[in-house]
């Protein structure tokens, strides 16, 4: 009997050791070695191979930091914006009821579900000047405004397309907070600031942090909403990493990816610093 | 606070669901806008039905997001389990970040990474096509795993480690602990990460954007290409079932839960009476004592309902089940696959009853010549972006469509293959000589033409003035500001810039692109925005009033110009002429059937149906001597197609594109970067 847990056990030991194998090989493979392929790419000469700072230092002329500087500005308004806006619903969804709360998670995250190229045409088509809401203004008599294909547009799109996924972590953690504490804090006499400023949001805080980055990461790299909703003057550097994708320039393409990657790495390890995450468990729903 | 909470809510909600709102709305639009709303109908729904193209993409889509959540969820939830019960602190840890990666890199560098790999590899092993379903597969996996692996691991961690040793002591294998007791305890995050791995796997632009090739496109890609132009209701009516789809789904699976948890609601009852009382006794302690009070963690439970769970494992087998069929199709396929690359709305597709060309041609083939062919018909936006595609040999393609500088640019660079004209015999019979011998192909061996035109200035004339018409100068007219679209690609913006100031726009003097650059930078301040196929929805819906473009899309927009609009169209003096061609690249894979389709395509019913739906003009006999089309077209389209007061191949030898020297192409390239991005 006990001989023949030992080999049981083992043999279980066994299977626990190569469980993680697979994932491991594929995590090396089609994560860790394409990264260093951005940075083969990004410090040599795809046509001579030979090593090579000129692709980097493309980056630091002046006409890359300033769409790196706007791409950084837009994300950051995007995300503030959005932290505003949906820090307050995540709050207000917990006071409901079980059933509407679900209703609500359901509403908020169908969109996300949508194709978001569909949603930000769609979104276009009701910005334009000759949109939906500008006809609407016109007709009541009111003065037009022109936003498509202005930064205001491109920041509307950001925070439209990753809103819910500011509200879902930050939900998810509140959903989860202990409501004995607020009574207890209201009890000791706090007022109602008082309890959301000193016990909803510090305990909330790993929700909130998680949605920035959700927010954050997409909005500073995407293409796609500056291409639709932006104009002449709303380049941003995955736009830039695009165009020179599309015109087969690899070195380009890998610098610029290798320095947007290196500069989140060190915000988001800074973000960490400040924050105990445990094993990125915070970020899901 | 609760109304105020209530409303809050409500607004959040419905900027939310505005845009989707829009969408289903103008998805009943009997018009092609998707702005202007002309009445009910249902036939974009019809429509839908017929395009093979998005069918055919949304059959992809589901394919690889079936494939990749399912394999993800299988290795995702055994790497759980083995990271869950690894000892080592640090191999953990660094484990978890490599997993994490994923998620918290931008997408975009998720994909460019694993496009690099993919080339490199493919490189390697001499592959034709670098780009296919299997790195598409790759890279699907590799961005749901996480997902899988962070789902899972706190289902882990909450189980007691006793519960499998219990099992084995008890005289279970391990593995039947692990079936046994583990899985079903597991179960609620392994359907969470499968369910999640397959949306974002069905919904993934990005990254399936720089992973995917030719012969395998998904929706969501589809989609990007079709919204660069003038997008049809037909993408809503698709969207609109699958949001209704989806919240069909969702509120299932909502009803579902709450049915079950009325039963456990019971039970919890008890539970909560027994907790309310101490925290009553406890909240007297704190307020005594005015000691914080930490709360225990009240227990949690995570169980599915046997009902869901049983849907569930049916749907899962049924799905790998067609998965398996599907990826056995794929593997032996044994019709022959003819790839055609061209620009977006090149083609007569066969919506609004006209003939759906690609279609015909394989019905042509089955009947005719006996083969079961299949047209992949995929699309480019600029010449540029077919060069790019072609010159890393990422994918390969049959038949191509470029320009005319283009053209001689990769027969230059031998990325074309010289045509077999005894198995294009229209060719003779067609194409009048005027169109032979042109700059791009002086022998005649690598092409045949397929349509030409000339770049005109497109305007609205209730807003431009009649006087300020006739020259290049519109386009840079002060008082038009905000209502100029200038062309999306440096060759034809230059080309509008040198027009005007009278210079050569093939010049290698690099001080003329100066000059060139420094006119389209004063022009900037003025334009809305740099277009390309974007032109037709700005243009139509009177978004702007000025815009340089070719002959035929102004007919186009007229078509489905907004009421109030009243769009004109002049050739300035000088203007690029252009003619693009069939063309077959070295990579071709089936060049005997490309110069069959090449053939098909001059064909008088294929020709004529390509002209009028297209709106160019064509350098083929059967279509511009034919009365039918000169009917269908109109007196005044046809005269603006065909203009007769010059001589074509004098005209275009002055006038067209040329492919410039490397040194200078590479000097253009960085004025345009330059002006792009620092604008």
């Amino acid at each position: 009997m006990t001989h023949s847990s030992k080999t049981r056990k083992s043999n279980m030991s066994l299977l626990q050791r190569y469980a993680a194998a697979p994932h491991i090989v594929w995590s090396v493979l089609f994560i860790i070695v394409p990264l260093i392929f951005v940075g083969y790419y990004a410090f040599t000469d795809v046509s001579t191979g030979e090593f090579t700072f000129s692709n980097i230092s493309a980056f630091f002329t002046k006409e890359y930091l300033l769409i790196f500087g706007k791409s950084v500005k837009l994300a950051l308004i995007a995300t503030a914006i959005c932290l505003v806006l949906g820090y307050p619903i995540a709050y207000f969804m917990t006071n409901c009821k079980p059933k509407t709360q679900r209703l609500l998670m359901i509403l908020i995250m169908l969109p996300i579900w949508m194709n978001f190229l569909i949603r930000t045409y769609a979104l276009m088509t009701l910005l334009q000047d000759t949109g939906i809401i500008n006809t609407f203004l016109s007709k009541l008599g009111l003065p037009t405004m022109h936003i498509l294909g202005t930064e205001t547009a491109v920041v509307i799109g950001m925070v439209y397309d990753y809103l819910p996924y500011m509200i879902l972590p930050i939900y998810s953690v509140m959903s989860k907070m202990d409501h004995r504490l607020v009574e207890a804090a209201s009890d000791l006499g706090c007022n109602s600031f008082g309890v959301i400023r000193k016990v909803i949001f510090p305990l909330s805080l790993s929700g909130v942090i998680s949605g920035i980055t959700m927010v954050f990461v997409p909005s500073i790299s995407t293409f796609y909403i500056s291409q639709k909703l932006g104009g002449v003057d709303t380049l941003l550097i995955g736009d830039a990493i695009e165009q020179h994708y599309t015109a087969a320039n690899y070195n380009m393409t890998a610098s610029l990816s290798f320095v947007l990657m290196l500069i989140l790495i060190v915000g988001l390890a800074i973000v960490n610093h400040y924050t105990d995450s445990d094993e990125g468990g915070g970020m899901l729903i | 606070m609760k109304k105020f909470s209530n409303f809050y809510i409500g607004l959040i909600l419905f900027l939310l669901f505005a845009p989707i709102a829009v969408m289903i709305f103008f998805s009943f639009n009997e018009g092609k806008s998707t702005a202007v709303f002309t009445g009910f109908s249902l036939k974009w729904y019809m429509e839908l039905l017929k395009s093979s193209e998005m069918l055919n993409a949304l059959k992809n889509s589901l394919i690889l997001a079936i494939a990749s959540s399912m394999i993800a969820t299988v290795i995702g939830t055994m790497a759980a389990f083995g990271i869950h019960r690894m000892k080592n602190k640090y191999t953990r840890q660094s484990i978890m970040t490599v997993t994490n990666i994923p998620i918290m890199n931008p997408e975009i560098i998720t994909g460019i990474s694993l496009m690099f790999l993919f080339v490199f590899v493919g490189g390697l092993l001499g592959l034709t096509t670098k780009l296919n379903f299997w790195t598409m597969l790759i890279a699907h996996v590799t961005f749901c795993l996480p997902y899988v692996i962070l789902n899972v691991l706190p289902k882990f961690k909450q189980m007691p480690n006793a519960l499998p040793e219990a099992a084995m002591d008890l005289g279970c294998t391990p593995f039947q602990a692990f079936f046994k007791v583990q899985l079903p305890a597991i179960m609620p995050g392994v359907i969470t990460g499968l369910i999640m791995s397959f949306t974002l796997s069905l919904d993934d632009f990005v990254i399936s954007y720089f992973t995917s090739g030719t012969d395998f496109q998904t929706l969501p890609v589809l989609i990007y290409s079709m919204t660069k132009k003038s997008v049809k209701p037909t993408i809503y009516a698709l969207s609109t079932i699958v949001f209704i789809i989806i919240l069909i789904l969702l509120l299932i699976s909502n009803r579902e839960k709450s049915s079950y948890e009325r039963l456990e609601a019971k039970k919890a009852k008890a539970e909560k009476k027994r907790q309310e009382a101490i925290k009553n006794a406890k909240k007297a302690a704190a307020q005594k004592t005015k000691v914080k009070v930490t709360a225990p963690k009240a227990p949690k439970r995570h169980t599915v309902s046997p009902k869901l769970t049983k849907i569930i494992a049916l749907v899962c087998t049924l799905a790998i089940i067609v998965t398996f069929c599907v990826v056995l199709n794929i593997a032996s396929k044994e019709t022959v696959t003819l790839n055609v690359y061209n620009w977006g709305e090149y083609i007569s597709d066969g919506s609004d009853d006209s003939l759906d060309v690609n279609k015909a041609f394989e019905d042509y083939c089955k009947n005719t010549l006996g083969i079961n062919a299949k047209v992949n018909y995929v699309t480019y936006t600029s010449n540029e972006d077919l060069y790019a595609k072609l010159s890393t040999e990422a994918v390969s393609y049959d038949v191509i469509i470029p320009s005319d500088y283009m053209i001689a640019r990769l027969a230059s660079e031998g990325l074309l293959q010289e045509l077999n004209f005894d198995n294009i015999p229209n060719y003779e019979l067609c194409i009048d000589d005027s169109f032979k011998g042109l700059y791009y192909d002086p022998d005649n061996k690598y092409s045949v033409p397929y349509t030409y035109g000339m770049v005109g200035v497109i305007y609205d004339a209730n807003v431009v003035d009649e006087d300020d018409v006739g020259d290049w100068d519109l386009m840079w007219n002060e008082k038009y500001k905000g209502e100029i679209l200038q062309f999306n690609n440096a060759r034809d913006a230059f080309g509008t810039a040198f027009y005007k100031l009278g210079l050569d726009v093939n010049t290698t003097d690099t001080k003329m692109w100066d000059a060139g650059l420094a006119e389209l930078q004063k022009q900037t301040p003025l334009l809305y925005k740099r277009v390309m196929d974007e032109v037709y929805n700005m243009m139509e819906t009177g978004e702007a009033s000025i815009a340089a473009y070719y002959a035929g899309d102004y007919l186009t927009m007229v078509e489905n110009q907004a009421d109030n609009i009243d769009l004109q169209f002049y050739y300035p003096e000088n203007t690029n002429l252009f003619v693009d061609a069939m063309c077959i690249p070295s990579c071709a894979q089936n060049k005997e059937l490309a110069e069959e389709y090449i053939n098909f395509m001059l064909s008088e019913e294929a020709a004529i149906a390509n002209a009028e739906y297209i709106c160019y003009a064509s350098p083929n006999k059967l279509v511009y001597e034919s009365e039918v089309y000169k009917e269908d077209m109109g007196e005044d389209a046809f005269d603006i197609l065909y203009p007769t007061d010059f001589d074509f191949a004098d005209k275009y030898d002055a006038n067209c594109y040329k492919d410039l020297d490397k040194k200078t192409k590479e000097y253009i390239n960085s004025l345009w970067n330059r002006l792009t991005i620092t604008s």
